[in-house]
């Protein structure tokens, strides 16, 4: 990943649904600095406190001092200050790429607060990608709205899915519905743990029926499985044969592949 | 100079006088429905589904869709329909404010062709008991992979049917050199209309597909008259000076994509924007094709019209579709394919039963995006424009 341009720092901006990820790397792209924040509006306002740490000053984002940012995920278009935009797909590849040492042929799976993404790739190259259809199925707000339901912080379910005995199973592609299956299981008196691990199987589903996962590596990005190591655990389970490999700080892919991608391209748009 | 507006500004206004007038009669008919038989019956024809479109693009459907929802009519069917049947609830049209023209034409008679789905019957079964007016069906044979002679057969024979009760109608025998006549314009036209898309082949391309759905205007509406010939005729000279320019539909084209499947009719504009700034540009459509008859032919109007109306792409298998398209982008150097999934439009949708998978085992590279004709209610802006740029970066 030689730079177009030698710079001195690039940094990465990955404006997702939840949280928004700042990373910085050199120029030989040694990861510097991470933080993230979460995602509020005005969305310039605080993607620019989430860049407070950076030699930017707060009210003037314009490229200088031999700095580039590039920005990715669902607010990349509304922030007018980047020297590089690229979507989700194309940062979370560069991150993976360079979070782990997977080469040939592979796939990554991106679970995000708002979409997920199975991508599959060849080294350097996407050959191909999909995401997850309109609704929230297969997402991380599918499990932040349940947990809201269970009244169960994000970080107690995967401790509670251990406890589980039982395999239920949750329907619905709608996140409503859903919530309409879950009050009508707690009513029969089911446990909170098997509904936890239904909740979390009924995502593996959703994002398994989106593509067949043909190549032998598979890799796991995106926060969703920072939050919820107990998903990985079911992927492994339903991937038997597959080589499974949780991206170093899932999280900071996107951003970390943002970071770079604006150490490959320079200050040129 | 081709100004589409003006024709289709003509159009309505006319069809708008035709309906206050009592010795001129009103058909209206499907987007690909036996038009030249009205024509030649000397039908004025109306066409809801480019009143649907025009309901979509102006963004009105999200007003009158919820009102034919409310009546009964799903919002799982076909969201011109919706718009349409709801337009018709709520007493509104935007040809009022394109053309100052209060109300859609009343009709006489609604005739419709099973060609492209069955959702155009239950449309028209509505206006027919509003209106009380006859309805007359062709009901074509279905998903074919070849056209055969007894398909043929079957659709004149339905044909010679609707000419006997329009006669009955229009008290007139029907003209048969009128209507060979009429076969013969929308032969022309339609000869030019392909020669229009054609010239997408050139490297630039001197159009785009989200200008071709405004340009295709009169060969929807308009076919069988010397109004689309002469239109098409001056389309065609302006896209060939735009050739020998070196004008380009989007500037620095660097890509060229094919669109299957409905437009998004209320984000022509965001979408051709979204293009023009990853410098792609929408050469070829099967929307847009979908308007080519090619077998024409005035010597034998009825058979030809039948097998014209019989071969288009929506009435085809998908083993047809597949070979279709690959054609189509070896034809037009094509980088890649977008397949518009239109909730309400299954069966101009096409990446449903995985083409897509198939033309991406033969290197075709192809993404899917959700969305709708009419019904922005399954459209997300923010889903479909990060999968259009991440496939643009793709491919």
């Amino acid at each position: 990943m030689a730079a177009k341009t030698k710079r001195k720092h690039y940094w990465g901006v990955d404006c997702g649904s939840s949280e928004i990820k700042v990373v910085s790397c050199d120029q030989s792209g040694k990861i510097i600095s991470k933080t993230k924040q979460k995602t509020l509006f005005p969305l310039i306002e605080h993607v620019k406190r989430a860049l407070s740490d950076s030699p930017f000053e707060s009210d003037d984002l314009t490229v200088r001092n031999g700095h580039v940012i590039t920005v990715t995920g669902y607010g990349r278009n509304h922030l007018n200050f980047a020297s590089h935009r690229l979507t989700e797909i194309k940062a979370h590849h560069i991150g993976v790429r360079h979070q782990t040492d997977v080469s040939g042929t592979f796939t990554i799976i991106d679970i995000g607060g708002q979409d997920s993404k199975v991508i599959q790739a060849d080294d350097d190259e996407i050959r191909s990608f999909v995401m997850n259809r309109k609704c929230a199925a297969g997402t991380g707000a599918y499990i932040e709205e349940l947990a809201h339901r269970l009244e169960i912080s994000l970080e107690a379910m995967s401790g509670l899915q251990k406890k589980h005995d039982k395999d239920l199973v949750l329907n619905s592609y709608c996140t409503v519905f859903a919530g309409q299956e879950v009050i009508k299981i707690l009513m029969q008196g089911e446990k909170v743990e098997n509904l936890i691990h239904a909740l979390y199987m009924s995502v593996v589903k959703r994002v398994l029926e989106m593509t067949v996962i043909s190549s032998d590596k598979v890799v796991f990005s995106g926060g969703v499985m920072n939050y919820h190591p107990a998903l990985l655990k079911i992927f492994r389970k339903q991937l038997p044969g597959k080589k499974i490999i949780l991206a170093k700080d899932a999280q900071y892919c996107g951003a970390i592949g943002a970071a770079l991608y604006g150490l490959m391209h320079g200050d040129s748009v | 100079m081709s100004d589409v507006k003006e024709v289709m500004k003509r159009y309505f206004l006319d069809l708008d006088a035709a309906s206050r007038d009592p010795r001129r009669l009103v058909a209206w008919c499907t987007s690909v429905g036996p038009a030249e038989i009205l024509r030649a019956m000397d039908f004025e024809v109306f066409f809801p589904e480019n009143h649907g479109a025009m309901l979509g693009a102006s963004r009105m459907s999200g007003e009158t869709i919820p009102a034919a929802n409310a009546l009964g009519y799903s919002p799982d069917i076909c969201s011109y329909l919706t718009s349409d049947v709801g337009a018709c609830m709520k007493g509104v049209t935007p040809l009022t404010k394109a053309y100052g023209i209060k109300n859609v034409p009343r009709p006489d008679v609604l005739v419709y062709n099973t060609n492209q789905c069955k959702d155009v019957m239950h449309w028209f079964e509505f206006y027919s008991r509003k209106f009380n007016v006859p309805l007359i069906g062709i009901h074509s044979p279905n998903h074919l992979s070849n056209v055969e002679k007894w398909h043929i057969d079957d659709v004149v024979a339905q044909f010679k049917n609707l000419i006997a009760r329009l006669e009955a109608l229009a008290r007139k025998k029907m003209d048969v050199e009128k209507l060979k006549h009429t076969v013969a314009l929308s032969k022309k036209a339609t000869d030019l209309w392909n020669e229009v898309l054609l010239t997408g082949a050139h490297k630039p391309s001197p159009l785009n597909f989200f200008d071709s759905t405004v340009f295709m205007g009169p060969i929807v509406v308009l076919r069988g008259t010397e109004e689309a010939v002469t239109f098409y005729k001056h389309l065609l000279k302006d896209m060939k000076e735009r050739i020998k320019a070196g004008v380009a539909s989007v500037h620095g084209e660097m890509k060229r994509i094919y669109w299957d499947g409905m437009p998004v009719w209320g984000r022509l504009r965001n979408l051709s924007e979204l293009f023009q700034r990853h410098r792609a540009c929408v050469v070829a459509s099967t929307y847009c094709n979908s308007w080519i008859f090619s077998a024409f032919d005035a010597t034998d109007p009825l058979a030809s019209m039948a097998k014209a109306y019989l071969e288009i792409f929506i009435n085809r298998n998908d083993s047809f579709k597949e070979k279709y398209i690959s054609k189509t982008i070896k034809e037009f150097a094509i980088d890649g394919v977008i397949f518009h999934e239109s909730k309400t439009c299954p069966n101009n949708t096409n990446s449903q039963y995985n083409l897509p998978g198939r033309l991406r085992g033969n290197g075709i590279p192809s993404v899917v995006i959700n969305g709708d004709l009419c019904d922005l209610r399954c459209f997300s802006d923010e889903q479909a424009t990060n999968l259009i740029e991440a496939f643009l970066e793709m491919i």
